[in-house]
């Protein structure tokens, strides 16, 4: 105690683990009898960066706010270590928050704006300034201190809203589309900087966020949110190469889906037909033979497969036309039309070494089995 | 300012270079053209008027300053101008603490928002005759007022109400109190709501929500309020000369007394000052740190 | 028939002042004011002389409410049937609007209604009412109302008004009763500061100066006893209609007063009496500013209300006096008994001196206005 306490506790505080682990349970909440949140049940680790990712309208935004109290639920529960929250105003729940309009004080200056947080909790005047220099330090922007908000840029005004969230040594953060106002270079810059912090900080971060990319580049784990309940909770690489349906698929990436009946099951792979081609693919499910099913593939997990020498069990292949075809830069994007009518799209890494292929031409595709997937 | 609007030369011919040069000076001209109707107007039927008659307290009726030399020592102005100034503070003061709750609640009201909005202005559509009147009925010693103490048993005998500077202070809290609340609803409304939330997941009660965030940004709205209600208190009439007492007048009632008895140049010396306090008071506030915003347009 | 009704209504209003006499000192005797209400029972005005008709319009300043209202029956309304000279009349009459208008060139009103001291004291300050015509001018009108720039049109009294319910039956009836706080308890009001003149004579009457002792006012005299009744007087009024509508309202029990407003308030039945004795009596003149753009008009109309009929009808609507010798033909004898220019009532009431006023108002209204304002 003689020791005055920074933001950034010792490795043996930290290996304690100062994260709080949030547990959501049965979670609801209706507007009118309209529901926005329904039924929501998520366990989030201490120390965890856990990202809820859905489209607008999805939940994600309310789920939080009845984590940080600012709205009460309908029913269920929600507890932080263990005791419910429910019942605990916003102000006495002792969470950082960030919000996607920064949400700074503008009549106060950057310093008194990341002080306010300890002034509520009687932290002395001289400790104040102490932790105020060091969050300051911790986001970059030493010597700011004396600025007021409207006089720094939406990157530096973003910054300052994270220190003031974490001056106080919350066990949890929330951020509300935190890097929504930003342009896309700032925005990759603040991503690592707030996968930094995280690691620093070690406490558990739950974001909110409409962008997969954001999602899949900083989080521990993903709660993908779709008509206010939890579609698939995952490593972004679990969601990504096995989306566990059809919404997850589409959301998180592009996806080809390919309408297949089941035709046998061999172990975990699924044999069916598409088009009259026979298709493997990996499913957690068993389907009875002769069930519809959607086969889903990831664009650039397709290739052209000029050469027969590809094929085997663990390949499937398709021949298909070109419809169209873009050119974007570090990738060529086709647009390509299977026998029986389905679009796909194939990604492929632009080279001058490639050929492209033009619009009208017959060309034979390939991917691998382990990346076809029954949703 | 020099640029002349009205005489254009004879060479300013389309597609001339002078012509060229006038097409570029006009965007510069244009806020100076919008506002000319309303300043040539101001300058006519305003500022004429003034000069007029600050002109009069000086040379009526000949050249000097005695109408302004003899003011430190004449006692029926100072006692005058002090009572002015002292009515305008309490007014200003219980419209302020009056005002600001109701401007809180208009800026959160969603649904009623209108509702209360229109019963605020309802009495700015009455007439200060009208509504000086009212009080006089509320106020009298037989008004509803004290008919009510009585039956109530708080008075023995009717108490005078009416006729007193705390009748002229009731009814002028009443008939500025829309010039209160309305810029510090204003200025409440512009503050963000996210920030009230903010704060509150920062760790601040409602209470220091509203002392820290809310009211320091209202801040500009209240000295809106506070100046606009001090500057129409000060130069009062009709209220004071309705419900006042008759022998605490307010320099307005003085002024209106001495064109009355002719003392036209006095009466000129007297609303030269009543202009230079209004004037003094707009020029402090806008020094005040914080409050000058209030009165500056925000462009951005 | 008509002047059947009359006599019935005015034989009312006697029966009751002399009930009310019964009950209290015969000079100190309350008096009833009625205006004639039976509109039917007035003189009309059948011929004018020609040179009187005109065309075109007036253009009439008065000082509203009551007054008024009686001019525009009385006066206004014949005038424009017999002249042909339409009338346009406003409220709000004041001397320093006019002082205004002349000094600006902007002359809105042709004819304005003045108490005589405002028109002397116009003068006073510059060239600021047009000269009468007295070749138009009715040969009834008394001497003492002509004047150069102003013609006398009402003969009124300034006096003591009260509430009759308010003092148990004791009848106050000189100003020495209105400063006596102990007999007649209950606040009161008097004239302040404005465009009249403060009641000096009344201070002095209360403080035991004899009437016809009055002039030259003793002013410092007349302020020391005025500190007496300062913390009993609530209002200090400047329009003749608030003394009526204090009493009316109970704010007040006593105030001094125009004492032909007071008739109306008695017809609504309020509980209120007015005092002649120690009243002062004062008059009212036609004045037109100078410029005026209906001078011609303005001139016809001077002269027409001051003819001997207008003047009856003016004193049966509202009880004042007329200044036309003449008028009183027209006016029955239970009327005049109760107008200011009756005998009975001129040897209670103090004529106002308008000399002293004259030379001395400025003094006079400064000393007064740092006594009660400073």
């Amino acid at each position: 105690m003689s020791e005055p306490r920074g933001i950034l506790d010792s490795p043996e505080e930290k290996s304690r683990g100062r994260g709080a682990s949030v547990s959501l349970s049965d979670l609801e909440k209706s507007y009118a009898g309209v529901a926005a949140v329904a039924g929501v049940s998520l366990d989030i680790r201490s120390g965890e960066f856990l990202t809820l990712l859905g489209p607008s309208g999805s939940g994600k935004t309310t789920t939080l706010m009845m984590i940080a109290g600012f709205q009460a639920p309908t029913s269920g529960d929600i507890t932080i270590d263990g005791a419910s929250v429910v019942a605990t105003p916003p102000y006495r729940r002792n969470i950082g928050m960030v919000f996607q309009n920064y949400a700074l004080f503008p009549h106060l200056t950057v310093a008194e704006n990341i002080g306010f947080p300890l002034k509520q909790r009687g932290v002395s005047k001289q400790e104040r300034t102490r932790l105020v220099g060091e969050a300051l330090e911790l986001v970059h922007l030493p010597g700011y201190g004396g600025r007021y908000p409207d006089q720094l840029s939406g990157g530096q005004q973003q910054r300052v809203a994270l220190a003031r969230a974490i001056v106080f040594k919350p066990r949890l953060l929330l951020m509300d589309e935190p890097l929504g106002a930003l342009d896309k270079q700032l925005r990759e810059n603040l991503q690592l900087e707030m996968r930094r912090l995280h690691a620093e900080l070690s406490i558990t971060f739950i974001l909110v966020t409409h962008d997969q990319d954001e999602a899949l580049t900083m989080s521990d784990r993903i709660a993908v949110m779709n008509d206010g309940s939890v579609a698939q909770v995952g490593r972004p690489e679990d969601l990504y190469d096995r989306p566990c349906n059809r919404f997850v698929a589409g959301f998180i990436g592009e996806s080809n889906f390919l309408p297949a009946a089941v035709r046998g099951v061999e172990s975990d792979v699924v044999v069916a037909e598409c088009d009259g081609v026979l298709m493997r693919a990996v499913s957690s499910v068993r389907p009875a033979s002769g069930t519809k099913v959607t086969l889903a593939t990831r664009p650039e997990r397709l290739r052209f497969a000029d050469r027969p020498v590809e094929s085997g069990l663990g390949v499937n292949r398709m021949s298909v036309t070109v419809s169209e075809a873009v050119f974007a830069g570090e990738r060529c994007r086709y647009l390509l039309k299977t026998e029986g009518g389905t679009s796909m799209v194939l990604k492929e890494a632009s080279s001058a070494a490639v050929r492209r292929r033009a619009v009208g031409e017959r060309v034979e595709i390939a991917w691998s089995v382990a990346d076809t997937i029954v949703v | 300012m020099s640029v002349p609007t009205t005489i254009l030369p004879s060479r300013l011919v389309r597609g001339s270079r002078e012509w060229g040069a006038w097409k570029r000076a006009l965007p510069k001209l244009t806020p100076l053209l919008l506002a000319a109707p309303l300043l040539a107007y101001m300058v006519v039927f305003y500022a004429v008027p003034v000069v007029l008659m600050l002109l009069r307290s000086l040379n009526d009726p000949n050249w000097s300053l005695d109408h302004y030399v003899g003011l430190p020592g004449d006692t029926v102005f100072l006692r005058t101008f002090w009572i002015t100034l002292s009515t305008s503070f309490v007014v200003t003061l219980s419209t302020l603490v009056l005002g600001y709750p109701v401007a809180l609640a208009l800026s959160r009201a969603r649904s009623s928002a209108p509702l209360i909005l229109i019963l605020i202005l309802l009495p700015l559509w009455t007439s200060v005759l009208v509504r000086s009147y009212a009080w006089m009925v509320l106020l009298g010693r037989h008004g509803l007022i004290n008919e009510a103490l009585l039956a109530l048993g708080l008075l023995e005998r009717p108490t005078r109400l009416l006729n007193t500077t705390l009748a002229t202070e009731i009814a002028m809290t009443h008939i500025l109190l829309p010039y209160m609340i309305l810029p510090i609803a204003n200025a409440l409304r512009q503050v963000d709501p996210s920030l009230a939330r903010a704060a509150a997941g920062l760790g601040a009660t409602p209470w220091g929500i509203f002392r820290q965030v809310i009211l320091p940004q209202s801040m500009p709205g209240v000295a809106a309020g506070v100046l606009l209600v001090f500057v129409l208190a000060l130069g009062s009439y009709i209220t004071p000369a309705l419900v006042g007492d008759s022998r605490e007048i307010t320099l307005s009632m003085l002024i209106a007394q001495q064109v009355d008895q002719l003392n036209w140049a006095y009466a000129a010396s007297l609303s030269a000052v009543l202009l230079a306090t209004a004037l003094g008071l707009i020029a402090v506030a806008q020094r005040l740190p914080g409050v000058g915003n209030a009165f500056r347009m925000n462009l951005r | 028939m008509q002047i059947e009704k009359q006599r019935k209504y005015s034989s009312v209003t006697v029966r009751r002042r002399y009930l009310l006499t019964l009950g209290g000192a015969a000079l100190a005797a309350p008096f009833i004011l009625r205006s004639g209400l039976a509109q039917g029972a007035w003189p009309e005005q059948t011929t004018i002389p020609d040179i009187l008709k005109g065309s075109g319009e007036v253009r009439i300043a008065g000082y509203g409410g009551t007054v008024q209202e009686a001019q525009q029956k009385a006066q206004f309304q014949p005038f424009e049937k017999a002249t042909g000279i339409k009338v346009r009349d406003f409220p709000g009459a004041d001397w320093a609007k006019v002082k205004a208008m002349v000094d600006t060139g902007n002359v809105g009103w042709d004819v304005v209604h003045l108490g005589h001291a405002n028109a002397i004291d116009l003068m006073k300050t510059g060239d600021y009412l047009e000269k009468i015509d007295y070749s138009l001018i009715d040969d009834g009108v008394r001497r003492e109302y002509r004047f150069e720039y102003d013609l006398g049109m009402m003969v009124h009294a300034q006096v003591m008004g009260y509430r009759t319910d308010a003092f148990r039956g004791a009848t106050p009836a000189s100003w020495a009763d209105f400063w006596d706080i102990q007999k007649f308890p209950g606040d009161r009001a008097m004239y302040g500061v404005g465009p009249a003149y403060p009641e000096l004579e009344f201070a002095l009457m209360a403080a035991g100066v004899p009437p016809d002792k009055l002039y030259p006012l003793d002013i410092d005299k007349a302020l020391a006893s005025y500190d007496k009744i300062k913390k009993s007087v609530v209002k200090w009024w400047t329009t003749g209609a608030q003394p009526t509508q204090m009493l009316t309202d109970r704010e007040v029990v006593m105030a001094t007063v125009y004492g032909h407003r007071m008739a109306a308030l008695q017809e609504q039945g309020v509980p209120v009496a007015i005092s002649w004795n120690q009243g002062v009596a004062k008059f009212d003149t036609w004045g037109i500013p100078r410029g005026a753009r209906n001078k011609v008009n303005a001139m016809k109309f001077v002269a027409y209300t001051t003819m001997p009929i207008p003047q009856a009808r003016f004193a049966l609507a509202i009880p004042v006096g007329p200044v036309n010798e003449a008028a009183q033909k027209y006016i029955p004898p239970q009327r005049l008994v109760v107008l200011p220019s009756a005998p009975e009532i001129k040897k209670q009431v103090v004529p106002y001196n308008y000399e002293w006023w004259a030379a001395n108002r400025e003094r006079a209204a400064a000393k007064f206005t740092k006594w009660l304002l400073g």
